[in-house]
């Protein structure tokens, strides 16, 4: 089947970022620059030209943009400043929204309003409904923990996991359309259970390491997003089984808050790092930043202070006002976790090791039984 | 004939000939050739240091006739007539052997090549000793000149000619003067309009005391030569002029490619597929429609329309990879919300300006497509979302893709006009394969022919845009008017004469003579040969009966020596 040409796509990639892609005149030197460009995936160079041409389809079933990480080494080669690295970030931002079957996503890259309505009517939603539910259940505002607690440990512990569980759900299904378009695009080939069974280890490998990640030649990016990222996988992992412990004090519980005040070290000098970043354009990385970086950022360090000040005033003897910041910090918490992980930025948690994964597949496949289409693609 | 002295040089030629031919071999033979003082090779006898040996030899060893075995004539003649007119010789008294393309290029086998050296070098000899003393000669210059074609390169000649104070006679086919440049709306890449530039030409031109316009009319027949044309032109009341002009310049333009010719493009068959010049007209007028009078969303313009095809024209047409990037930004500037579509072979976008235009119009989001020139894209009707699709092979991802199109332009190549095999008979000069006028030299000479006196400029002699016909124009201007200022024309010593005494005047040289350089006198009842006009081919003398036409230089005596000597 021939491909239909979507001469509207260079226009709506517009909205997720991709302002420059007309400029390339496809020399290739992004491809000739970056370190994971290699047969059959080569990009960027590809990518832009699906892109500025409105090859949708073959778009939709790429894993190119999944295997960039975006050091920025081809835009700094590409000769006609058309940001090949940039435009990667944003066919990332559109394909997250072409997963996402509900077409939240769609909504929230293309409007910096309706992503900042959404985020506020979330934290008022999630403010109004702790509110309510610290005021009508029988415990006190004046206590944190023990009995009487405003946000008793063991409640907040459900509504993680309730939330938890929903949103794994719909980061799930949109990780299965992943996998629909990108294992069953067209002239992919058929890949067998032992295929998928051989390789399972990539995913927690890469979920874990990044490895792929390090293979940029500037390897900073790489150290500081697995810091970041481990710092918040050890607060995910305190939050979803060891809440009781953080949230019970006034005391310091060494055993738990270590880990947690380790994470939080971690989270806030992240943060830092990436808003200082974006904030001088330091890498080329940080050149462009679209409306839902921004936001993202101010969520991530709301969150990371609002949760570092309830817990010192927890401990500074302060129930009330830890209690109140326990609240606004939910209120950062709900919308941050709710709308980025199934729709937005942090859904690539699942998205990077998945394309690892499938293209190690993909490839696989191939050499196992090459294609007659495989084979006039390298012909060319 | 004995006190002869010739001197006979064989040359290498670096390796050319060196390597085929022993040119010591050939010398020691030529060495011992009656009528030969003296025999030497040399690596390069063009050169100076070559050419000063034989300027020392005829001074120390008087030698009076010379023999250079080496090239073609046609490449270096010149050079030692120039060598032997500086020692005091008459430049004719030399003879050349082709050993190089008549010999060395061609055989393998060295040995036999060294013999046929030594036949021709022979044969060389025995026909200089023939060789008579020539004086080349003058024709005055007329100053008038006449332009053929009132395009952009016709009326660029013009001007600078009547500038120059030298009449002009333009003769334009058409009701107006413009050419081709009259159909456009903007022309690349500075966006000026094609008719603002013609206008202020125009207006010059029509005014110019020193030019005289004929419209509608044509040249119909040249006669005279060099320095000295009769053109008759046909004009617009039908009746026919006998002018007189020195230099002729032919500017006759280009047609564009018949489109309908490529059936997969569907021009004809599918009423929104549209060629360049009617998409120029749409932008003239203002107006981007289908057929049905809808905006098009989607334009999709398809390079290369009879052009870099083995089946139409192998040749690029130059203009139009520039014209359909000015096409794209007219068309976003003029309906932003639509897309434009380029299917092209390869982006030519060549000159000053054009790189940064193409960057312009990429930067209006106009996506390229490129396909095979030898599997062109196809378009039809479509059912869904546009009224065309166009499939074609993207050669940059290897996708089959449908591209939709609601109006699609052809950038139809250019062509020769139909009439110039006509014109080219008309002012004896020649067309290349595909038709287009041939230059005396592609980069040495690139606007004079192979006809003394006939000039060429503009995209009658290949595509061209606007820019580079009006400096041809004005490069042949300047060979004319360099021409102008020596006030004559100098005419070759080589050329036929009738000897009257032998002559019957059966007028059978008359009939023969490609060059209309003989004429009947009816009074003597002889014929007689303009010398200037005579291009010495030697028709009517093989062809006189009584034998009572001589080719000087290239006499019975002469030729009989040089085929005995070879023999």
């Amino acid at each position: 089947m021939a491909v239909r040409i979507n001469p509207n796509l260079i226009d709506d990639l517009e909205h997720y970022g991709a302002t420059d892609v007309s400029k390339c005149y496809q020399c290739g030197n992004c491809s000739a620059a970056c370190p994971h460009s290699e047969n059959p995936y080569v990009f960027p160079r590809k990518s832009m030209h699906q892109l500025q041409t409105g090859q949708e389809k073959p778009l939709l079933s790429s894993l190119d943009p999944w295997l960039c990480y975006y050091c920025g080494d081809c835009s700094t080669q590409c000769p006609r400043g058309a940001e090949p690295g940039e435009t990667m970030m944003a066919l990332r931002r559109w394909l997250t929204s072409q997963y996402d079957f509900t077409g939240i996503s769609r909504l929230l890259y293309r409007s910096w309003a309706a992503e900042l309505t959404a985020i506020l009517l979330v934290a008022l939603l999630t403010g109004a409904g702790f509110l309510a539910f610290g005021f009508t259940h029988g415990g006190s505002i004046a206590a944190y923990d023990g009995p009487n607690a405003f946000l008793p440990a063991h409640c907040i512990h459900i509504f993680d996991w309730t939330m938890g569980i929903t949103l794994g759900l719909l980061l799930a299904i949109n990780s299965f359309r992943m996998w629909r378009f990108t294992m069953h695009g067209e002239g992919a080939p058929k890949v067998g259970l032992g295929l998928y069974l051989r390789y399972l280890m990539l995913l927690p490998v890469h979920f874990l390491t990044q490895e792929r990640f390090r293979k940029c030649e500037n390897k900073k990016p790489w150290a500081i997003h697995l810091w970041f990222m481990l710092s918040y996988l050890t607060m995910l992992i305190l939050i979803m089984f060891f809440l009781k412990y953080v949230q019970a004090g006034p005391g310091i519980n060494w055993f738990a808050h270590t880990f947690g005040y380790l994470s939080a070290i971690g989270l806030v000098v992240g943060s830092i790092l990436f808003l200082r970043g974006r904030i001088n354009k330091d890498a080329p990385f940080h050149q462009h930043s679209h409306e839902s970086d921004w936001m993202f950022l101010a969520l991530l360090i709301f969150v990371s202070i609002t949760g570092i000040v309830q817990h010192i005033l927890h401990r500074a003897g302060m129930p009330m006002a830890a209690n109140v910041t326990y609240v606004v910090h939910l209120m950062g918490v709900v919308p941050m976790l709710g709308l980025e992980v199934p729709f937005s930025k942090w859904s690539h948690l699942a998205y990077r090791p998945l394309a690892v994964y499938f293209a190690q597949l993909l490839a696989a496949a191939r050499a196992e039984h090459p294609s007659p289409v495989a084979q006039t693609a390298t012909a060319d | 004939m004995a006190e002869e002295r010739i001197g006979v040089y064989i040359c290498h030629c670096g390796t050319n000939i060196a390597k085929m031919v022993d040119v010591e071999a050939v010398a020691q033979f030529a060495q011992q050739i009656p009528g030969v003082a003296i025999a030497r090779s040399y690596k390069y006898m063009c050169s100076n240091p070559g050419q000063e040996m034989i300027l020392t030899d005829i001074a120390e060893h008087a030698l009076t006739r010379i023999v250079v075995a080496s090239c073609s004539p046609r490449m270096h003649e010149p050079t030692f007539r120039g060598a032997l007119s500086r020692a005091g010789l008459n430049p004719y008294m030399l003879d050349m052997a082709n050993i190089r393309e008549q010999c060395s290029w061609i055989h393998e086998d060295a040995a036999a090549a060294t013999e046929k050296s030594k036949a021709l070098v022979h044969a060389a000899v025995q026909r200089v000793k023939f060789n008579e003393p020539l004086e080349s000669r003058t024709a005055p210059m007329c100053p008038s000149s006449l332009v053929v074609g009132g395009g952009v390169a016709g009326m660029a000649a013009a001007l600078e000619l009547a500038d120059a104070g030298q009449q002009v006679f333009l003769v334009e086919k058409q009701a107006q003067l413009g050419g081709n440049v009259r159909r456009l709306d903007l022309t690349a890449p500075y966006l000026d309009s094609a008719q603002d530039l013609l206008d202020r030409w125009i207006s010059r031109v029509e005014h110019h005391p020193f030019i005289r316009v004929f419209l509608n009319s044509e040249l119909v027949e040249l006669k005279g030569f060099n320095g000295n044309f009769k053109p008759r032109v046909k004009t617009e009341d039908g009746t026919e002029l006998e002018l007189e002009a020195g230099s002729i310049l032919v500017c006759t333009g280009y047609k564009e490619f018949d489109a309908s010719k490529i059936e997969a493009y569907g021009y004809g068959r599918l009423p929104d597929v549209v060629t360049s010049f009617e998409f120029e007209a749409m932008l003239k007028a203002g107006k981007i429609v289908t057929k049905a009078g809808k905006t098009p969303r989607n334009v999709a313009i398809i390079h290369c329309v009879g052009a870099r095809s083995n089946e139409h024209h192998p040749y690029c047409s130059r203009v139009c990879c520039t014209t359909a990037l000015k096409f794209a930004l007219e068309i976003k500037s003029a309906l932003p919300e639509a897309h434009v579509a380029n299917l092209y072979t390869d982006m030519e976008s060549f000159g000053k300006g054009c790189e940064d235009f193409y960057r312009r119009c990429a930067e209006a989001k106009t996506a390229f497509f490129m396909f095979d020139k030898h599997h062109l894209p196809a378009v039809r009707k479509a059912s869904d979302g546009s009224e065309m699709l166009i499939s074609m092979r993207e050669r940059l991802t290897g996708e089959e893709i449908e591209v939709p199109a609601d109006l699609v332009v052809l950038m139809v190549a250019m062509e020769p006009r139909e009439d110039s095999s006509k014109v080219a008979r008309l002012v004896n000069i020649s067309g290349d394969k595909d038709g287009w006028f041939i230059e005396a030299h592609p980069k040495l000479d690139p606007v004079a022919t192979t006809t003394d006196g006939v000039y060429i400029a503009g995209a009658c002699q290949f595509p061209k845009d606007i820019p580079e016909s009006a400096t041809q124009a004005r490069a042949a201007v300047a060979r004319i008017l360099a021409k102008v200022a020596q006030g004559k024309i100098a005419v070759d010593a080589i050329y036929s004469e009738v000897n009257p005494k032998l002559c019957a005047g059966c007028k059978t040289c008359v009939g023969m003579c490609a060059y209309g350089a003989i004429e009947y006198n009816d009074e003597k009842h002889v014929s007689n040969i303009i010398s200037a006009v005579c291009k010495a081919c030697g028709c009517c003398a093989a062809a006189c009966p009584a034998g009572a036409i001589k080719v000087r230089h290239f006499t019975d005596e002469q030729i009989y020596a040089q085929i005995e000597g070879v023999l």
